[in-house]
């Protein structure tokens, strides 16, 4: 699991990477939420945690800026225990979760456990964007038209949207849809753009797949309202 | 009571007339190096009963001018094609063609009908040395051509039999799986199509 971490209290988030790190996860550490909206938008992440005071952006303008971009990554905000507000306007802003500083490791990790069966066990269900609509359990396709995905393109898809209008390297795509099949390369990740590519032309919609054989890919929205 | 009345004759002569037509198009097709146009082809014409029932439902007096003009369903031809490309590139030869002009167009492929079902309709307007019903002695007469995939016609088949028996148990069950077997071919379809683009990428 690849986290995006914001916390502008250097020793914490020493001792937070430490920790996540010691369970196999992997760790990209930033110190305010200018640098978070940066590397959110350049990379794929499974969770962004991010601390709400920080200097010269918040926690939660840097969660508002994401969410705007079309990120749907799950995000936990670090609250301070007396604020409510905090965690009201983290909430409101697009956060999934939120733990209450000071705050154990222990409860971080149950946390990300909990997060990880969900997104292994129950899938991610519907996911909408631009015109077209992605039911991974029944492994569908829907626009003006429906299609039925393999479970790999199923995969991919969903990828695809909760990171959309990102260009996203080849070895991120590998990794995500085929784990740890190792036999997987360029070509047959090609193969599978090209599936998608014509299913969705098949379903109508406008939204396509940016790139060239070998990547970076990009999901964008090609209708005349959703270019920007 | 005979609907088509004295015109009867002409129908399946235009027909077979048409069906050489397209034979002529694919053999074409073949001559310049191209995959072939379809599959196969089938005809028919609609029977007498049919076409009174039909015209009853609408609300059309029961005369040769409701059977050959109102309803433009009497000659029916159904291109069977391998692949998607296929069906697009006959209806693009179909629209180029000098015999005849193409007066409606459905697309139930793009958009394909809530049950599931999927194939393209054309209504094509063919001239012909046959007297017509408007009187003129050299007339033009309408024929249905429908154009689908194997997978699609073997669909539309099943799906003809679930409409045709009416007892059937769990017949939501039933019609739910076969929206859910139409997305499957559809699936196919493309997959095959992507595949045969991805080859000739490759040559």
């Amino acid at each position: 699991m690849r986290i995006l971490l914001a916390e502008d209290e250097k020793q914490l988030s020493r001792v937070i990477v430490a920790a996540l790190n010691s369970r196999n996860y992997d760790v990209v550490p930033v110190y305010n939420g200018q640098e978070a909206v940066k590397k959110a938008s350049q990379g794929v992440y499974d969770l962004m945690i991010f601390d709400i005071m920080m200097p010269v952006m918040t926690g939660v303008e840097a969660l508002k800026k994401i969410r705007a971009s079309g990120d749907q990554t799950y995000v936990i905000m670090l609250t301070a225990m007396a604020e409510v507000d905090d965690k009201v306007t983290g909430l409101d802003a697009g956060a999934d979760d939120y733990i209450t500083k000071p705050f154990s490791l222990k409860e971080l990790l149950a946390r990300i456990r909990s997060l990880e069966r969900r997104t292994e066990n129950y899938g991610n269900g519907v996911l909408n964007f631009g015109d077209i609509t992605l039911d991974s359990n029944e492994q569908r396709l829907e626009s003006f038209n429906s299609i039925s995905l393999s479970a790999k393109e199923t995969k991919l898809l969903n990828l695809f949207i909760l990171n959309a209008n990102k260009k996203i390297i080849s070895e991120i795509l590998i990794d995500h849809v085929w784990e740890n099949d190792d036999d997987i390369d360029q070509d047959t990740l090609w193969i599978y753009i090209s599936y998608l590519r014509q299913k969705l032309q098949a379903v109508n919609a406008h939204v396509g797949i940016e790139g060239e054989k070998g990547g970076p890919y990009q999901l964008v929205n090609t209708s005349k309202e959703g270019r920007t | 009571m005979e609907i088509y009345g004295s015109f009867k004759p002409y129908l399946s002569k235009i027909k077979d007339e048409v069906m050489g037509k397209l034979d002529i198009l694919n053999q074409k097709e073949i001559k310049n190096n191209k995959n072939k146009l379809y599959e196969h082809l089938i005809g028919r014409i609609k029977t007498e009963d049919s076409m009174m029932d039909k015209c009853q439902r609408k609300g059309f007096s029961l005369s040769p001018k409701s059977a050959l003009y109102e309803c433009k369903d009497a000659i029916g031809i159904r291109i069977v094609c391998n692949f998607i490309d296929d069906v697009y590139r006959a209806i693009e030869l179909l629209k180029q063609a000098d015999w005849c002009t193409v007066v409606k167009e459905k697309d139930y492929i793009t958009r394909s009908k809530p049950n599931g079902y999927r194939s393209y309709h054309l209504i094509l307007k063919v001239a012909t040395p046959y007297p017509a019903i408007d009187g003129s002695m050299a007339g033009s007469y309408f024929v249905e051509i429908q154009l689908r995939t194997i997978a699609m016609d073997s669909w539309a088949s099943l799906e003809h039999e679930m409409k045709y028996k009416h007892n059937i148990e769990n017949s939501a069950q039933i019609v739910k799986e076969l929206k859910r077997c139409a997305d499957q071919l559809a699936s196919c379809d493309v997959q095959m199509q992507t595949i045969r683009q991805l080859i000739r990428e490759n040559r």
